[in-house]
């Protein structure tokens, strides 16, 4: 054994797999604790093997940009090592997401709470975008929540270092609801302004409650923002006329923002809309919104361990990537809808088909 | 790439509308899946949200198979699936099935034109695998107290799953349905007794719902009564003064005074009984009960500041090949799309500078003369 395996064993040694609690297309999702101290991990096993390119494009990024990145709101990458062909990626253990606090309707949000939220997501992002990393995937259900409260961003998937001279990046980042308008209009040159607008579109969803700006294509997303945000102008928004995919999708006034958020102070009023600029270059960054008098002002954000938590109890996993492509073990009888796109190898076949024979139906009576 | 992107990748957001996202999200997770499912379709048709509505798989690439119509020759496609999942569009159906029942034109198997049902999900197979267990569901719905103990009703599940298999991926297709018919007519007895008690629990689930709906009319009745009493005292109070002012002869100020005093009494006792009200929403909130006082926001609660002060950026910024780019971009769509060149240099300079003042590690103390004298050296060629 060369040293390489060996030291890789001994990495492996550390961490005890428990139990599966998500799949996805490109990885599998297990809870695990370390074996020295019990202490509660996730662990991610990327399925390699299946792709004729070699390994996901998003573990590397996500292995990439983790093992770079170490702060309080940014998840935590313990461990990384390969089992058989498998890349396993050892992460905090993380109770809940935003999303989920979000649609709990038994959960009222006090203002400070979303203070709170708020900077905890900015602190974390200030401090990607200070390393100059993109995040390009910012949603609620992306924001971990600890178990004492503690926001994290996580799922760095998507994620990309920028401020290169002059390359291009791609367009197609960020989830519909939360992606920019420079993005829609397909600019291959952006900046850390788009985990901006993201940010926004989650605070002014954790006022509301539900998505601000669910557009249902990318041609009705640009419409969703403009009826919320007004159609730009170019005086607001100089050369977006330009831009490769520019097109003109009428032109809606520009609604007060006091209209929807009725019960939001101005400071709030004034962070969120200087989130939504059109103008990427004259959004607010991570580090501006921080010193933000909205955050200075009372009420003081809530101490992270009294914000409000998941009440019910399926929350008990760790939603490390719970977005469309991990499905749950949902349990009981039923239609399970989500748990059905598995894959069986030949041998399984063969080996459910062997059981199939052993239990012979007409003289097995069940509950009798 | 492209399936991460859009919530719900699924459903392609028909019944997903702004406001309406979160009344189609099923808030009572507790209710047993099969209560929804009472279609007596074998196939699809089409899985119900939890208002009752069918959410329609649609999507901008939908061609028909048969006559390879698409979306831009016909902007009102509309796909249906047949009982051999095949999908075919409207006008297909009409003229392929109008006459009687025919072939399917993809597999053979012969079709009637009632049996097409809408699409739900992008994944036929997904389609299939609900209609199966939908129909496995309806049969097989013993529940763990009908077992001795939890290996046979192990058992049992092991079983539904394997025939759920089989006809999923049509293994073994008439054994498995003789298998079924077996099983319906030895448990024929306890399969309507389930059935039974799955409906009086449903029953129970909507009379529960019911009573919150009237408690909550209640309540909202209440408030509005409370609204106009007080509207009509105050109106009451206000003819009050001016009788009184009009008939007695004591001091007018005091008059109004002692009667203001009044009016204040009575709503201070109608805030109390409120905020009895109030507090029991509080109570709702899963807060921890500890006594954690909440700190004034810390922009940074890091090393933050050990960034600055590294070095600083030349006011007329610097002329080099990242600025080349965007001088070349005569357009400004660099500059619309956000990009900003004052970011490479930060970062240019940033990694230049980065771990200059880390002490060396430890055995390469011959080196540290260097290491400082190269700090100053970039130092000064920045600024």
């Amino acid at each position: 054994m060369d040293a390489v395996e060996k030291a890789n064993t001994e990495r492996q040694r550390r961490w005890v797999k428990d139990k599966k609690v998500g799949e996805g297309t490109y990885a599998v999702v297990y809870q695990g604790r370390e074996a020295s101290t019990g202490r509660k991990v996730a662990i991610k096993k990327i399925k390699v093997g299946q792709f004729k390119d070699g390994l996901d494009m998003s573990a590397i990024r996500e292995v990439k940009y983790l093992r770079e990145l170490k702060h309080e709101n940014v998840i935590e990458l313990l461990d990384v090592f390969s089992s058989k062909t498998n890349l396993n990626l050892v992460l905090e253990f993380l109770d809940s997401d935003l999303e989920m606090i979000v649609k709990d309707r038994a959960l009222v949000f006090l203002p400070a709470d979303i203070k709170s939220w708020m900077a905890m997501t900015f602190r974390g992002l200030e401090f990607c975008h200070r390393n100059f990393v993109l995040h390009r995937d910012l949603k609620p259900n992306n924001l971990l929540i600890a178990s004492n409260g503690v926001l994290k961003i996580a799922d760095f998937g998507l994620a990309r270092d920028y401020a290169d001279p002059g390359y291009k990046m791609t367009c197609q980042v960020i989830t519909r609801w939360y992606r920019p308008p420079e993005l829609l209009f397909g600019s291959r040159y952006y900046s850390s302004a788009v985990d901006i607008w993201s940010v926004g579109c989650i605070f002014a969803e954790l006022m509301l409650r539900i998505p601000y700006l669910p557009g249902e294509s990318d041609m009705d997303q640009l419409k969703t923002i403009f009826r919320a945000l007004g159609t730009p102008t170019e005086e607001e928004w100089p050369g977006h006329t330009k831009l490769p995919d520019y097109v003109p999708v009428g032109q809606f006034p520009k609604p007060a923002m006091r209209d929807l958020f009725t019960a939001a102070s101005a400071d709030t009023l004034n962070l969120l809309s200087k989130c939504l600029i059109y103008e990427p270059r004259k959004r607010i960054t991570a580090r501006e919104a921080l010193t933000h008098p909205y955050f200075f002002a009372l009420p003081y954000p809530t101490f992270p361990s009294k914000l409000p938590k998941c009440s019910n109890q399926f929350s008990a996993r760790p939603l490390e990537e719970v977005d469309g492509n991990v499905e749950m073990n949902a349990s009981g009888p039923g239609v399970k809808a989500r748990s059905l796109k598995r894959k069986l190898t030949p041998d399984e076949v063969e080996d459910r088909r062997s059981i199939a024979r052993r239990l012979d139906f007409s003289k097995h009576t069940p509950g009798s | 790439m492209a399936s991460r992107l859009g919530p719900g990748g699924w459903l392609q957001g028909k019944t997903v509308r702004k406001g309406g996202a979160l009344s189609s999200n099923n808030t009572r997770s507790s209710t047993p899946q099969g209560v929804q499912s009472t279609s007596t379709t074998i196939f699809g048709g089409g899985v119900k949200d939890a208002s009752g509505r069918t959410s329609e798989f649609f999507s901008m690439d939908d061609q028909c198979p048969v006559c390879k119509s698409d979306r831009y020759l016909n902007p009102k496609l509309r796909l249906l699936v047949s009982s051999c999942y095949h999908k075919m569009c409207e006008s297909c159906i009409d003229r392929l099935f109008t006459l009687g029942p025919a072939p399917c034109p993809i597999c053979h198997k012969v079709l009637r034109k009632l049996a097409f049902t809408p699409q739900t999900f992008e994944d036929l197979s997904v389609e299939k695998e609900v209609a199966v267990r939908r129909r496995i569901a309806k049969e097989f719905n013993k529940r763990r107290d009908d077992f001795p103990d939890l290996r046979s009703y192990n058992d049992y599940l092991e079983e539904v799953e394997d025939i759920t298999f089989n006809l999923i991926n049509e293994i073994e297709l008439p054994q498995t349905e003789a298998r079924i018919a077996a099983y319906r007519a030895e448990n024929a007895a306890s399969i309507e007794l389930n059935m039974q008690r799955e409906e009086a629990y449903a029953q129970t689930l909507r009379e529960q719902e019911e009573g919150e709906k009237r408690e909550r009319e209640l309540r909202a009745n209440q408030l509005r009564r409370e609204e106009e009493e007080e509207r009509e005292e105050r109106e009451k109070d206000k003819r009050e003064i001016i009788d009184k002012l009009e008939t007695s002869d004591k001091n007018a100020a005091q008059l109004v005074a002692k009667s203001r005093a009044n009016a204040l009494r009575r709503t201070s006792a109608r805030a109390a009984s409120t905020t009895i009200v109030q507090s029991n929403a509080k109570l709702l909130r899963t807060r921890a009960a500890k006594d954690i006082p909440d700190v004034p926001h810390v922009p940074f609660n890091d090393n933050y500041y050990a960034y600055e002060d590294m070095y600083k950026l030349r006011p007329g910024g610097y002329n080099d090949f990242f600025s080349e780019a965007v001088r070349k971009d005569r357009e400004g769509i660099m500059r619309a799309g956000g990009y900003k060149v004052e970011e490479a240099w930060d970062r240019a300079l940033r990694y230049a500078v980065a771990g200059l003042d880390l002490s060396p590690m430890v055995g390469l103390n011959d080196e540290t003369d260097m290491t400082v004298a190269m700090s100053e050296d970039a130092v000064l060629t920045v600024a």
